[in-house]
């Protein structure tokens, strides 16, 4: 073997052994969806996929109402994905063409955002939906969420580098800012809205805080908290087969989001580092 | 800075920024406000009584043992987090960038942990660790002698379990940045240095480091911000902030003040603190990021 | 993508306002509780027998989450006008109750609709738990206490009899050292609710928890709980877990699985668990009553679980529609529906008469147990019933962790009650400030 052959088996190796230790936790947990009550408290522990997964990934639904809140969890990550686009596309169109007083004062507030997550505000925001009569609705559920950095340094970051000859061709022909917003602006920014997408969808679908204090009823939770249901079963001991057959179904969206815009999402996230 | 591209429409800006600034204002800025003035006050828990006590939540926090241990906790849980899974994610994405078969493959199989939520990845790694019937307890035993890990009675091991499963859930999104920020690193900058003789360890550390510095400074802060909020539905789903306090990171204990004890004004004066560190680091980050903005232009 | 936004909201809005169509004419009350899984069952078909029989009458009963979620939605609700007619709050959350200025205490009730109600019909030790100054503040609902579990099979496999679990502290050591000389386990004994269990020795010995007669007479500004008989307490859990006897198990209901799987032979757990325990065991369950210390005077276990609170400023109407579901729950096939459908106890004496007569019991003694110990414990002392607390559930929180710091070995007994107890009071001359 040349030495060149050997350092590419053992990049191989190397990367194989890594995929299947960074994969494991996900294996053992498919695996336990697939067993039995009984067989998930045998000692030694079970490795070998049993029969129930339909049962357990039956039993976890009906249980937690696995329906309602995956629905309600697409909902909202969609919707909430949707919009954070929409208003960081106004948002860096307005900072990136024109040029307004207090322009200098507002970019950096909405940076703000960032500095300023849920818990750091929890307590009045909290008692905002309250005083909205939000408190276990959509909207609770979704407002709080609205405001994006990201998608503003996004954008803002790639408006910058759209050639001024576009701009100045539509302003040329008499076309309006909107016009050329909607018809230049964001086709030319498919890529990076789908990366946008795949990121807000998968930090909506992950929220667990706020939707376990803002919500009272089971038919508004969202699926992270119909994980916890499942935990704190009333057997007191953790059906684990359930549970796992619960967190597979919780998993999968965002994952399917990923792989499916797995392309966009990286030119996205590239032409973003280099900046 | 940017030009005039549409002269001549005064309010067509206003109307684009309205919504944006519009959602912070309401559930961003004056909710802040609000905490930073609650963190003078004690109030009972139906707010029947309300009293101005000064700075006096700050110092009772810095006068609490079970808070200082709460920073401590934070701290070691988030260097954890920050430093092993940026090393190791660092490390994968750097055998990840060669040209190399099936890589399309590898970056799938390496990345997708980012889809997973904390909370899940929680569950997940209760039950392996799960003390009477996890397949770690087990293999633990096995090898060093019956020796029995339970997490959930051994503060420094559920420690250790937390930080590890918040830094596996991690991975995913590092190895994508780092990847990203490796292949905008110019080529022919790195054959150059290796004409002139620098071995694959020097090259890393006086060309691939170097550039990758603002990949690595926002990743350092979205890490912090994963490992001081996002981990929430990790810890509530594993530990509950337990054993002993053994895991009750700063929003742990935030939440339960605010929600468990019904300790308002303590649990607004902490928002504020997390407020000033995490501004501080919001602070240095554009400032490194606007920096590497002024190099390109 | 703004028409998918106005599409999307649109659709949340109908799906909200769909739901909250109810009917007419009948006085709508709500309730806002925290049981789910099996007992939301029972709660739902209580609350459907309620319906049927009232037809002037919609009770709405809504899970809202575990008990510090419901509170805190009810705080939330109440600040913003919008509160339910009854909420269940836990044992812990009573002293922040009877704070709050925004309920109608219980025993005003009868009075305040022009009637008379013979409050003597409910099981003493529990009414007394919820009371201030002999009179009633909130509603008995599902009320649990704690005794000793233990697995039958391990006893007689260690040569111990069976049905003899061990009565004192001194006797569950001997009774330890036997089962791990005999090899049968590796540990022998845990807990759940560890703070709660420290409160139950205190009470159980007629040993009082904190200043003010328990909190009883008067806001408590001070724990008694690292005075002797705190480190007494403390000291001897400590020396039993040296010994391996004792496995210190977390918090709630942690350590049953352990229990369940055969690894330890007694568990010291509320009879809340007695179900979940006898479905998820192998082996043959025993119960007990809690270990005594011998040469301590006798006091009674204390009540845990949660009682209903009836939210002040509601139109007669209401009110009245609230009492006749009080009146519901104290019917003697209510109480025997609900006892046997969750294994908290029948609040009304005709309950626990009915379930005697018709030989519940002798099918399954392990449910007279808790009944018998609450029942021949002294219900006069306010160090027996138990203690208030305004910080309560932080309070807890503090004993948990020294005791995990006691038992564990890295403070003494003494260092960790003290540290707890300084910061308790902390925390009580607070509650007392705000709430004084």
């Amino acid at each position: 073997m040349t030495r060149k052959t050997r350092n590419k088996v053992l990049t191989h190796t190397i990367l194989i052994t890594l995929v299947l230790i960074i994969a494991f936790p996900v294996i053992y947990a498919l695996i336990t969806s697939t067993l039995s009550f009984k067989q998930t408290y045998a000692y030694p522990p079970q490795l070998i996929p049993g029969t129930q997964l339909w049962q357990n990934i039956v039993a976890a639904w009906n249980r937690a109402s696995l329906g309602r809140l995956f629905l309600n969890s697409s909902l909202i990550s969609i919707v909430v994905a949707i919009v954070k686009i929409v208003l960081s596309l106004m948002a860096a169109f307005a900072y990136t063409h024109f040029r307004f007083r207090g322009r200098s004062l507002l970019f950096p507030m909405t940076m703000v955002t960032q500095m300023l997550p849920l818990p750091v505000r929890i307590l009045p925001t909290y008692q905002l939906m309250a005083d909205f009569h939000w408190i276990n609705s959509y909207y609770a559920l979704m407002f709080p969420f609205f405001a994006s950095t990201t998608g503003i340094l996004l954008f803002r970051q790639f408006f910058m580098t759209v050639p001024r000859d576009l701009s100045d061709a539509a302003r040329v022909d008499g076309t309006s800012p909107m016009r050329y917003f909607f018809q230049i602006l964001i086709p030319i920014s498919k890529t990076n809205i789908a990366a946008l997408f795949v990121i807000e969808f998968i930090f909506m679908w992950s929220q667990y805080l706020w939707p376990l204090i803002i919500t009272t009823t089971k038919n508004m939770r969202v699926i992270q908290i119909g994980i916890k249901m499942l935990l704190a079963s009333e057997q007191q001991v953790p059906e684990w087969n359930v549970i796992m057959a619960g967190a597979i179904i919780a998993m999968l969206p965002p994952l399917v989001v990923l792989v499916l815009l797995r392309k966009s999402f990286a030119q996205g996230i590239a032409m973003q580092s280099e900046k | 800075m940017q030009e005039e591209r549409f002269p001549g429409h005064p309010f067509l800006p206003y109307l684009l920024i309205l919504p944006s600034v519009a959602v912070i204002v309401i559930f961003l800025v004056v909710p802040f406000i609000q905490s930073a003035r609650g963190s003078f006050f004690m109030t009972s828990a139906f707010g029947t009584r309300t009293i101005y006590v000064g700075l006096r939540n700050y110092i009772a926090l810095f006068h609490s043992s079970y808070y200082l241990h709460s920073v401590l906790t934070t701290l070691i849980f988030a260097g954890f987090v920050i430093i092993i899974g940026l090393a190791i994610s660092l490390a994968i994405g750097l055998l990840l960038n060669q040209k190399i078969r099936w890589q399309g493959f590898y970056q799938v199989a390496l990345i997708w942990t980012y889809a997973l939520s904390p909370a899940v990845a929680g569950t997940i790694w209760a039950l392996m660790f799960a003390p009477a019937t996890g397949i770690v307890p087990f293999v633990v035993a096995r090898l060093f002698g019956g020796y029995v890990l339970n997490w959930m009675t051994d503060g420094q091991v559920a420690l250790l379990v937390v930080s590890a499963a918040a830094t596996w859930k991690m991975l995913g999104y590092n190895i994508i940045f780092f990847l990203a920020g490796l292949q905008n690193i110019p080529k022919e900058l790195l054959e150059a240095a290796r004409v002139d003789g620098a071995g694959p360890w020097r090259v890393f550390w006086k060309i691939t480091f170097p550039m990758l510095s603002p990949t690595t400074t926002f990743l350092l802060f979205v890490n912090m911000l994963y490992a001081f909020f996002q981990v929430f539905g990790l810890i509530d789903i594993m530990t509950q902030g337990g054993p002993g306090n053994a895991t009750n990171i700063l929003v742990y204990k935030l939440y339960r003040d605010a929600f468990i004890y019904m300790n308002s004004g303590s649990a607004d004066a902490q928002s504020v603190i997390i407020f000033i560190v995490i501004a501080a680091a919001a602070v240095v980050q554009l400032r490194v990021a606007t920096r590497k903005a002024v190099y390109a232009r | 993508m703004k028409k998918v936004l106005v599409a999307g909201l649109a659709l949340v809005l109908l799906v909200t306002m769909t739901t909250g169509l109810a009917l007419a004419d009948k006085v709508q009350i709500t309730w806002w509780h925290a049981m789910s899984g099996p007992r939301l069952d029972v709660v739902n078909s209580i609350v459907a027998g309620f319906n049927a029989s009232h037809p002037t009458i919609e009770l709405k009963a809504l899970y809202t989450g575990t008990y510090p979620e419901t509170l805190t939605k009810f705080i939330a609700a109440y600040r913003s006008h919008n509160a339910p007619n009854i909420v269940q709050v836990y044992e812990v959350g009573t002293q922040t109750m009877l704070d709050s200025h925004a309920v109608t205490p219980v025993y005003q009730i009868p009075g305040m609709l022009g009637e008379t109600w013979d409050w003597a019909q409910y099981v003493i030790p529990i009414t007394h738990y919820y009371s201030t100054a002999g009179n009633l503040w909130s509603m008995p609902f599902n009320s649990s206490t704690a005794i000793l579990y233990y697995n039958k099979d391990l006893f007689a496999k260690a040569g111990l009899d069976p049905n003899k679990p061990p009565t004192t502290w001194k006797e569950v050591e001997a009774y330890g050292q036997k089962l791990l000389a005999s090899g049968v386990t590796k540990h022998v004994l845990s807990f759940g609710w560890p703070g709660w269990i420290f409160e139950q020795m205190f009470a159980y010995h007629n040993q009082l928890f904190a200043n003010n007669n328990n909190g009883r007479t008067g806001l408590a500004t001070q724990v008694l709980f690292n005075g002797a008989f705190g480190q007494m307490v403390l000291s001897t859990w400590t020396r039993l877990a040296k010994e391996g006897i004792f496995l210190y198990g977390g918090p709630e209901y942690s350590a049953n699985q352990a229990f369940e799987a055969g690894q330890i032979a007694m568990l010291i757990q509320s009879t809340s668990s007695l179900a979940g325990i006898e479905q998820g065991s192998q082996f043959k369950v025993g119960t007990g009553f809690l270990p005594r210390f011998e040469g301590y005077p006798r006091g009674n276990s204390v009540i845990g679980g949660g009682s209903l609170w009836i939210t002040k400023g509601q139109s007669k109407a209401q009110l009245e529609a609230v009492w006749e579901f009080l009146k519901y729950l104290a019917q003697t096939d209510v109480a025997v529906q609900w006892h046997k459908g969750t294994g908290y106890f029948p609040t009304v004496n005709s309950a626990v008469q009915e379930l005697l007569t018709e030989g519940w019991f002798s099918k399954d003694q392990n449910y007279l147990t808790a009944f018998l110990q609450i029942l021949s414990g002294r219900r006069d002392t306010p160090a027996a019933t138990g203690v208030r607390l305004g910080p309560f559930v932080q309070i807890r929180e503090l004993e948990r962790t020294a005791i995990e710091q006691a038992v564990s070995g890295t403070m003494s007994p003494k260092a960790a009650l003290d540290a707890a107890a300084q910061k308790a009071n902390e925390l009580l001359q607070q509650y007392k400030q705000v709430n004084g």
